[in-house]
This record gives C-alpha cells, structure tokens and sequence, in this order.
C-alpha cells in the first residue's frame, strides 16, 4: 500500500512511518500540514493518506479541510482522518457525501496496531472506518431509543460494528461468530429498524449512519 | 480612565536636560502667557463667563411668570395671581432643571474637551419613563441630572474668577500702552494741572492713578507682572474647573465603578479563556502526542512479541520498548511544566520563595527581594508570580541586560513589585510583547502597570495589585 502522511507532531509522524513501513507498506511522503499533503498525494498518488484534524497554521480543523479537498480532487484516494478528541460533527462532514474510502479515527487506535492496520486497508480499498467512540455517541444520543430499544444486546453490537464500516468477516472475526450468524443479525437489525436491504459494505454503512444520524 | 488594559508608559527625560535648570525654568515662566496651552485655557475662561453667568437668570423666571400673569390678567387681584404664577413657574423650573443641567453639562463637557482636552465621559442617559407624572418623576429622581445643576451652580463664582483671570490678561495688555500713547495726549502746556490717568492694578476697585510720563513706566511694569501671572491664574482657575467637571459632569463615581468593574470582568473572563485554551492547547501538543506516541511504540513491540512462543525480532522489539521508555519519560516531563504552568507547588510556600526559585533557575543574574508585612491572598501571589516570571522571561529574550532585580514590598494594602534591568530598554506594550497581557491579567484585580523603558534602558516595570482582590 502506498500511504502519505500528515502530522504535525514529528515524535507522532515519525512513530506513524516507523509502524507502516514495518508492515511492509510504502510511505512516500510524510508531511507536516494541510497544503504540503494535497501537493504530496498530486505528487505520489497514494492509496490512502493518513491525516491529523489540527495542524498549523491555525490548529483547528485544516487537517479535516484538506482531507475534505483531497477527497474532492482524487476520490480515488482513502482518507483516514486521525484526531485526539473525537467530534461527532466533523464525522458528520467527512461522511457527507459518501462513505467509501473515508475514515476518523482517534490517535489512540493506532496503539491497537492490527486494527488500525486493518482500517487503514479497509479504507484505502474503498470501506469505512469509524472510530467506536463515534458509533457510541451516535447510538447514545437518545434520538432513535425506540428503535433500538427493540434490538437484542448482541444484534446492537452487530449494529455497532456495522457503523465502525467493518465487515461481515470482520464482524465475525471481532465477536467470534460464524459469518452465517453475522448474516442473520444483519438481517434481523434491518428488519427491525425497517431499513431498506442494502447491498455491499459500504451502502450497508451509509445506511446505517443515516438511520443512526436521522 | 483608561482604556481595557492600559498601560501607562512614562519615559523619563533624557539626562542631558537638566543641566541649566534654572534658566530653562526662567525661560518657561516668560514665555507661558504665549504658549498655546495659555491661549486655549483663556478661551475656556472668556466663554465660561456667558455659560457660568446665565444661571443667574434663573430667579427671574418666577418674575417673569409673575409679570406675565400680571399682565394676561388685567383687573384681578394682582397679587395673588403673580403669586401663584410665580410658583407654578418655580415648580417648573424644578421639573425641567435636572434636564437642563444635563443639556448645559454637555456643552461643557464639549466645550472642555475641545479646549482643554480634558475628555469627561458623559453620565449615563435617562431613563425614560411612561407619561407625565414618569416624566416628571424621572427628571426628579435624576442624579446625574442634578449633579450637573449643582455644577451649574459651582460655576457661577468659577466664572467670576474666570473673569478675573481674562481681566488680567486684558488689563495687563491695556498697561503696556500707556508708555506709548501719554505723549500723545498729554502734550498740554506748561503750568497746567490735568487729572491723572487711571490705570488697572491686579486689584479691581483700586487703580494706579498715573499722573506723569514716569509713572506710565509704574503702570507698564504692573502691566508685565499682571501678563505674567495671568497664565497661572488662568491655569489655577481652569483646574478647579476641571475638579469641578470631572466630579460633577461625570458618569458618577458609582457609574463610573460599574464601568471599570465590567471592563475588569471582561477581562477577568478573556483572561481565563485564554488560559484554559492555553493549557488544552499545550495538552494536545504535548502530553497527548507523548502519550499517544508511546501507546503506539508498545503497541508495536506487542506485536513484534507475538502471542506466544519465542519473538521473532527480539532487538526491534527492544528497540520499541526504549523508544516507548522514554516517551513515557517525556510525556510525564511535559506533564510536570504544564501542572507548574497552572499553579507552581512552590507558590505554596510563599511569594518570596517563589520568587527566589525563580531567581535561582534564570538565565540572567537576578538579584531578587521581598519585603512583605503579611502574606497576599493567594490569586494576588499567582498574579505576582507570574508577572515576575513574564518580565523575567522578557528581560532574558529582548534586554541584554547583565542583572535583573526583582523587589516585592507591601505597603498601605498594596504589593508593589518592581522588575527592572540594565538593559537596552525600549520595552513597548504596543509591540505585542507580552506586556499588553500582564496589564489586562493585573487590571482584573484593580492593579495597576507602569513602564518605564526609555529607548537605551534602563529598563523599570512597577505592578501595583491589592494585597487582597
């Protein structure tokens, strides 16, 4: 995989590069801000680039702006988006348009280095990648208590996996299950939420956030 | 008042002008009447005569409705009807005087601040009421308003002096002449005895009679005496004026307060946003990334140490636990800056030693004294400490100074802390150092900041706060 990286923080970066490059993948660039990524991924073309929300110069969102901009000039390349404190709304805008390729995550997933290695390649193939505490505040927001109240505890955490943008095999894998079982949830958290059958990961995601979002 | 976080530069003159002293003074005292201060301030006085006078029209008001009545009412019981006349006019005049002192108190405060750039904030406007009796209650109950009557009244003998002040002026000029016109008319012949001139004295009522040519001299030379007090009469006269504007045309010392203690509040709560914004910022640059750094250092190493049975790459997963190692290291580093950054530990023992430890870990040699009768509350220690810190920091980067001393003294309720240094000088709050902000943190306690920092050095900074906010 061909990766770029944004992060202003170079203890952080350089940790980031390290990671990759130990997993056999190929960093072309490792930059510090908004601007100077946009030039890298013209310039390398990446399969995925990964992002930091707040970098300079004004430390607030231009790593989101950039992210939101690349995506609009290469929609071919994943964006995995990484902040310290997660905010519902700033996923909200990544996931505006579509959810293929996109992903927030908090920097502490990377420590959990197979699953961010996971997401990452989820992402940069086209999937989604949510970070749970996202999927939490949606699900506990109260808004849709109802419709979830009527989900059994296992079919809400099928429900949640879901929303992170994993897979049925993904899913399977994370709650040990056979990808049968998985199957039937799903089915069974459609129906109940009468939602309309959704075909593919990433429609499933859509989906699932909007209804989670409505 | 000043404005939000005001900081009053005063900038000592240079050496070389006190040499010569005296005749400089002497040289000020005979040019003071044609300075343009001494113009503008006998403005002032010529039209404080008309504005201070007209209030003694005021008693013929009631006449005047007397009179009036008296005449719309021919045949009645005269008497009677100017009297009652009289009085509605009176109780009228009560009713709308509040209000014309206000109007007359903005003419003077116009008039004051165009002539004499003395600029009093206006009283706060009044608040209207609903219907006649509102009205009329309003205008009585208005305090300001009658504030501005009451210096109405003040001016009428600041006026009078104001007069006397212009007769000096006036009558002193008029002596000049008299030198140059007495042989002119007084070429009479031999033998005759004509009456004496009268001339002015500074004393009206008691003039200088000048009955030969020598004498003209006597009225000249009064006449140079009166021109050169005239511009300290004026000057004397138009500062109790200003007392008098200031105290009486003002928003009041209580409006007045309020208005200070909102600016103060503002920045009280400015101030503290911004720290907070200051620590979330240096979390999230800091300890954060140390933190998140190293969760992924042993996140790493974890997976090069597998699940079980024997690792695979022994010395990188080594490598990755050193790295993890001293990351948590650095994190608790920074997390020990940044706790001393919001309160340092050794505050709690006291402001001197405090500063002593700030003494101990400078750049610059500091030589540092404290001096307090009692400890101060402990936000005024806070503010102190860190105003030290600040101007020593300062001090280090921009002064080339040698020695720093940094005095902390109590007196009459207040901590004076003074920060000075050898340096070059040229300490400006204007150029975003970060001395407008120490001015606003210290004006959240009523404190005050004053800098003295001629270009050249040295350098003096006083920070005045109450020993308790």
């Amino acid at each position: 995989m061909r990766v770029v990286i944004a992060e202003d923080a170079a203890l952080f970066r350089e940790g980031l590069v390290r990671l990759l490059q130990d997993r056999g993948h190929q960093v072309c660039a490792a930059v510090a801000d908004g601007d100077a990524l946009l030039a890298a991924a013209t310039e390398h073309r990446p399969d995925v680039a990964v992002v930091d929300i707040r970098m300079p110069p004004t430390h607030t969102d231009e790593g989101l702006r950039a992210a939101l901009e690349l995506r609009r000039r290469r929609p071919e390349t994943g964006v995995l988006v990484l902040s310290q404190h997660i905010e519902t709304r700033y996923a909200a805008r990544l996931l505006e348009a579509n959810a293929s390729g996109v992903g927030y995550l908090l920097k502490d997933r990377v420590a959990d280095v197979a699953e961010f290695a996971d997401a990452l390649a989820r992402v940069a193939a086209g999937g989604t990648a949510l970070d749970p505490e996202v999927v939490g505040h949606l699900l506990g927001a109260g808004r849709h208590a109802r419709g979830l109240a009527a989900l059994t505890p296992r079919e809400r955490e099928v429900l949640a996996l879901m929303a992170e943008g994993r897979s049925n095999a993904g899913i399977a894998a994370t709650l040990v299950i056979s990808a049968g079982v998985v199957e039937k949830h799903v089915a069974s958290i459609f129906g109940k939420l009468g939602l309309p059958p959704a075909e593919g990961d990433n429609r499933r995601v859509l989906a699932v956030l909007r209804f989670l979002r409505s | 008042m000043g404005s939000i976080g005001s900081v009053s530069a005063t900038v000592s003159p240079p050496p070389g002008s006190r040499a010569g002293g005296f005749a400089a003074s002497a040289r000020s005292l005979a040019l003071a009447p044609f300075t343009r201060r001494a113009r503008r301030e006998l403005l002032f006085c010529l039209v404080g005569i008309p504005l201070g006078l007209c209030v003694m029209v005021v008693p013929y008001w009631g006449v005047g409705f007397a009179q009036a009545a008296a005449l719309l009412t021919p045949g009645r019981e005269l008497t009677w009807v100017a009297g009652v006349a009289a009085i509605l006019g009176l109780l009228l005049l009560i009713a709308l005087a509040t209000r014309m002192g206000r109007g007359l108190g903005a003419v003077h405060r116009r008039l004051a601040a165009r002539l004499l750039e003395e600029r009093v904030a206006p009283p706060p406007p009044l608040r209207p009421r609903r219907g006649l009796l509102g009205r009329l209650g309003a205008g009585l109950g208005d305090g300001p308003g009658w504030r501005a009557v009451a210096y109405q009244l003040l001016k009428l003998p600041a006026a009078m002096l104001g007069a006397y002040a212009v007769f000096l002026w006036v009558a002193g000029l008029v002596n000049l002449t008299y030198p140059f016109w007495w042989g002119l008319f007084r070429n009479h012949p031999p033998g005759v005895t004509l009456a004496p001139v009268p001339a002015a004295s500074p004393f009206p009522g008691r003039e200088l009679q000048i009955a030969t040519f020598a004498g003209t001299f006597v009225a000249f030379a009064v006449g140079v005496a009166m021109l050169l007090a005239a511009p300290w009469v004026t000057r004397a006269v138009v500062a109790a004026d200003r007392r008098l504007l200031r105290g009486l045309l003002g928003p009041g010392r209580l409006t007045q307060r309020v208005h200070d203690l909102e600016q103060t509040r503002a920045l009280a709560v400015d101030d503290a946003a911004a720290r907070l914004r200051r620590v979330e910022r240096d979390l999230h640059d800091g300890a954060q990334v140390h933190l998140a750094t190293l969760a992924m250092h042993l996140g790493m190493a974890r997976e090069q140490l597998g699940d079980d049975g024997d690792p695979p790459d022994v010395t990188r997963a080594r490598e990755l636990l050193d790295a993890a190692h001293r990351g948590a290291k650095d994190a608790l580093g920074e997390l020990r800056d940044l706790a001393r950054g919001i309160h340092p530990p050794v505050l709690d023992h006291g402001l001197d030693e405090a500063l002593a430890s700030l003494a101990a870990t400078s750049a610059i040699p500091v030589e540092a004294r404290c001096d307090l009768p009692e400890r101060p509350a402990p936000a005024i220690e806070t503010i102190a400490y860190f105003c030290a810190a600040e101007l020593l920091a300062n001090a280090a980067k921009h002064s080339r100074a040698t020695l720093v001393t940094i005095s902390a003294a109590g007196r009459d309720g207040m901590l004076l802390l003074e920060v000075g240094d050898d340096g070059v000088g040229g300490a400006d709050p204007a150029r975003g150092s970060g001395l407008s902000g120490l001015a606003q943190r210290v004006r959240t306690v009523d404190g005050r900041l004053e800098i003295a920092s001629p270009p050249g050095g040295p350098t003096r900074i006083m920070i005045q706060l109450p020993l308790r906010p």
